[in-house]
Order: C-alpha cells, then sequence, then structure tokens
C-alpha cells in the first residue's frame, strides 16, 4: 500500500484527529514492541486505516495512555492501546507488505539500483517470516496478490484487470474482520474490493508521468493510447489526469455506497471522514494540485 | 425489536422535525435505488426495512404523518422483446458467473446492443467499472435511442463526474459555503430588490 489512504484534517473534530493520532502512535508503538526499532519505518497511513477499521468493526474498548513518544524522547504521545490483536495484525499487515514492495522493486531493477532495496530485504525478510507465521492468512493473501499483479502486469492486462489482486487483497483482509458477523460482511468485502481498486488506481494515476519517462509498464498509458511517448504536453496531461480521475471517482461512489451499509463503533466518523473526504483530497492534490512537483516550502499554505 | 430511536439515531426528546430529518437522512442513505446494481442491495433493503419500521414506529407512537422517498430508478428489468432474457433474469438474481458465462459463449456476430449493455451490467457489479463504461457506451452507439442503455451509461459518467463520491474538480470542496463572489452578488441582488421596491441599499448602482 502506498499511504493515499489520509483522514482530511480540517473537517475532523479536534477530538477525533486526537484519536486518529492516538492509533497512529499505538501501531508504531506496537511495530516496534513485535518486529523491532527498525519495523518502524515500515508504518504507513494504509495501515493505521486498518487498525482504525478493526477497532470499529471489533468495537474493541480502548483507553487512552499518555507517555513518552518511542522516536523523540522529549515529546509525550498519546496511545490507544486495545486488548484485541487489531494492532497486531495492522503490524504484520505493515510488515509483510513492505517485504512484498521490497521484493517487487528488487525484480524491477537492476543490481546497483535496487541496492538500497537489497540491504532493506536483509533487515526485512526474518520479519516477514515472522508475521507469516503469526498470521498465515495475511501472509497468503499478499502473497496471492502479489503474484496476481504481476501476471497481469506481464500480460499488458487492462486497467480492471489489472487493479484486480490489489482490489481482492483488500476484499479478503476486510472480510476476514467481520469475524463470525454475517451481516457485516458483504458490506466490508465490497468496501475493501473499491479500497483496493482506489488505491492501485491513484497509484497509476501518480505514476503516469514517470512510468512514460521510464518506460515502465501502467495500465493508463494503454488505456488512453500514449504508448510509445515518453513525456506528455500540459495538455495531453491534463486530459490524461481528468480521466484518471473519473475513473477514481467511479470507484469512489462505489466505495461509498459499502460504507453507507457499515455499522461501525467508536471511531466511525474517522472512517466516514477518510472515505468520503480524505481519499477526494488526494486526488485533488496529485492530479489537481500536482503537489509532487512542488517544492515543499510552496506547499505550507494547501 | 430494537429501540427505534436508537436506529435513526436520536433521541428520546427529539421532537418531530429532528426525527423527520434524522429518518430522511438515513432513507437517502441506504435508498434501494442507488444499489439496484449493487450486490450488496440486500443488506440496503434491510437497512431501510429496519429505518421504515422505526420510523413507522415512533410516528404511531406520535400519532404523526408519513414519508416516502423517490428516486431515479436504474438497472436491469425483464423485457419481453429480449433476446437475452435468460441472462437478465440470472442479472437480476444476482447470478452474475453464470450470466456472465453465457455471454461469453455469445458469437461475435450475434453481439448486439443490448449484448453490449448485459455484459456492461456484468461488469459493473463486479466492480470493473472502466469496461462496464465501455460496454455501455458501445450499446448507446449501436443503439442511441434506447433509454435503458443511455440510463445505464448516465449513471456510470455521473459517477465518474464525482457527484457521489471522489473529487470534482469544478465544484469547491465546501459546497453549501459563501465565498466572496457569492457575497458580492448577493449585495447586488438585494439592491435591485431594494430599487423594486422604490428603495435603494448601495446609492451608487
Amino acid at each position: 500500500m502506498f499511504g493515499y489512504v489520509r483522514p482530511y484534517t480540517p473537517e475532523l473534530l479536534v477530538r477525533e484527529y486526537a484519536q486518529y493520532k492516538a492509533v497512529y502512535c499505538q501501531l508504531c508503538r506496537v511495530l516496534g514492541q513485535e518486529y523491532g526499532p527498525l519495523a518502524r519505518f515500515a508504518l504507513s497511513y494504509d495501515c493505521a486505516f486498518y487498525a482504525l477499521l478493526a477497532l470499529s468493526v471489533s468495537g474493541a474498548q480502548v483507553e487512552e495512555q499518555r507517555r513518552r513518544c518511542v522516536c523523540n524522547p522529549l515529546k509525550a504521545c498519546t496511545y490507544l492501546p486495545s486488548p484485541g490483536e487489531e494492532y497486531k495484525k495492522a503490524a504484520a499487515l505493515c510488515v509483510l507488505l513492505t517485504y512484498h514492495k521490497l521484493r517487487d522493486d528488487l525484480d524491477d531493477s537492476g543490481f546497483f539500483r535496487s541496492l538500497g532495496s537489497r540491504l532493506l530485504l536483509l533487515n526485512a525478510s526474518p520479519k516477514a517470516k515472522k508475521a507469516k507465521a503469526r498470521y498465515p492468512f495475511l501472509a497468503r493473501q499478499a502473497e496471492q496478490a502479489m503474484l496476481a499483479q504481476r501476471q497481469a502486469e506481464d500480460s499488458q492486462a487492462g486497467v480492471d484487470q489489472c487493479a484486480e489482486p490489489t482490489a481482492r487483497l483488500l476484499e479478503a483482509v476486510f472480510s476476514e474482520l467481520a469475524g463470525c458477523d454475517g451481516r457485516q460482511r458483504p458490506a466490508l468485502e465490497r468496501f475493501g474490493y473499491f479500497l483496493g481498486r482506489w488505491i492501485y488506481l491513484m497509484d497509476a494515476a501518480d505514476d503516469l508521468q514517470d512510468d512514460l519517462r521510464e518506460g515502465s509498464f501502467n495500465p493508463f498509458i494503454a488505456r488512453f493510447g500514449l504508448t510509445g511517448k515518453t513525456s506528455l504536453t500540459e495538455e495531453e496531461r491534463a486530459q490524461a489526469e481528468a480521466a484518471c480521475n473519473a475513473s477514481l471517482n467511479a470507484t469512489a461512489s462505489q466505495l461509498v455506497l459499502a460504507l453507507n451499509l457499515l455499522d461501525l463503533d467508536g471511531f466511525g466518523p474517522v472512517v466516514e471522514n477518510i472515505a468520503a473526504k480524505g481519499l477526494p483530497q488526494i486526488q485533488k492534490e496529485i492530479l489537481f494540485l500536482h503537489v509532487k512537483d512542488k517544492p515543499r516550502r510552496e506547499l505550507k499554505g494547501l | 425489536m430494537t429501540d427505534p430511536y436508537k436506529v435513526l439515531g436520536v433521541s428520546r426528546s427529539a421532537n418531530d422535525d429532528e426525527i423527520k430529518d434524522a429518518y430522511r437522512k438515513l432513507a437517502k442513505k441506504y435508498h434501494p435505488d442507488q444499489y439496484a446494481d449493487s450486490p450488496l442491495k440486500e443488506l440496503a433493503d434491510e437497512k431501510m426495512k429496519e429505518i421504515n419500521e422505526a420510523y413507522d414506529t415512533i410516528t404511531a407512537q406520535r400519532k404523526g404523518g408519513q414519508y416516502g422517498y423517490n428516486g431515479a430508478q436504474n438497472s436491469v428489468h425483464y423485457n419481453n422483446g429480449s433476446g437475452f432474457s435468460d441472462v437478465r433474469s440470472l442479472i437480476m438474481s444476482g447470478r452474475i458467473a453464470d450470466a456472465e458465462q453465457i455471454l461469453n459463449g455469445v458469437p461475435g456476430d450475434r453481439r448486439n446492443a443490448e449484448w453490449y449493455f448485459l455484459k456492461g451490467s456484468v461488469l459493473y457489479r463486479r466492480g470493473w467499472l472502466e469496461e462496464a463504461k465501455d460496454h455501455f457506451s458501445t450499446a448507446c452507439q449501436m443503439e442511441p435511442g434506447n433509454g435503458e442503455y443511455s440510463a445505464a451509461l448516465n449513471q456510470a459518467m455521473s459517477q465518474r463526474g464525482g457527484m457521489y463520491g471522489g473529487y470534482n474538480p469544478n465544484q469547491s470542496m465546501n459546497a453549501g459555503g459563501c465565498n466572496t463572489c457569492d457575497l458580492c452578488s448577493g449585495l447586488l441582488m438585494a439592491d435591485c430588490c431594494c430599487e423594486c421596491m422604490g428603495g435603494d441599499l448601495i446609492p451608487c448602482c
């Protein structure tokens, strides 16, 4: 996963924002406890979202704790520990997805370019093994998704086919959250499917320029008839991005339908904020404001 | 039965208007029409039934009126003149994989506008929204006057436009808010109204 699943903070209540941060910090802490301090670098917004959803679905009783920040001893952090497995599963997911991402980089680029990934893998491999032993279900899903992804890309498949593995991964992972709750399951599965699809499409849209330049595979290239081009004019780029945005909108509207039917305790408002406002905001930032092209200080005002 | 006030998410002390508002909001959220093409239809129906019952219970208790919600219908129906009535009934009963198998077995020269529409409907239900849209537009091109096909395409296009989720660049994020333009045009209109009534709000225009 890629860090696109974030809340739109201006519309969160201060209390909700504090809760979100506490979940994020708690996940960071659990990652360190379970997989060692280096594993904290695998922390992502997407996995924090998974933890948030897991806590909401299980209705776990969480209580705030104030402690020192694990990274900065001078800073105080609020944590939200849960007696259940939610954070541990989220941490395992972080580790597994990071491991597969590194493996993917390794296969995609040459020896010297992938040297960094190789070094990181030395650390990540044993951690992934540990996570796999604890949560074989999550590990199997992640492996299957990576395999299907590779096949889809090798066969130069269409947009829908390429988005399928990520969509199915989240569908399976969210479905597992329902546990014995048969009532929530169909909505959770559908929500996972479209969230996974959205994440994949967003990542593909985000990488479109780079992939064109480097000649890498991207399902949108064939879709928009850009095969063979290495760069786009301003106009072509705007057109391509508007088309990507349309695909993302179609996916987001299905996602909202599934979300409407979920019963979420506790963090419901935050989950809704992320799905209904956070995702559109990312579309806006990446496809229309082009935040990645701008220097950091210009972004302060956004 | 569960507490009807809890179902609607209102307190027992809420007045009739608040209850009506809460009900309308939920009815809009769960309304089956928007789930017509979704496998979640049953769950939505169930939720809709729940809030309907809750609302009816409360209004019966309070002897209030009733409110129904009407939305646009857009889905696959039975069609007598159809060459694919078996596929239509499979889609309607939610057997998407079977419907797709039959459709895929249709040879290329028999693939008419209806075939593209039904294939699009199958893809749409599976979540393959890109190819679904392509199939709907092919169906519309082959048979431009057909209301069923154009309704499906319109729905797909309005979802792509960001009306129901996602980001629409032509619309400000704070819908319903008031910006400087609104303020000025509001003042101008107020001025016009005042002038009609014989007064004047902004003397210079």
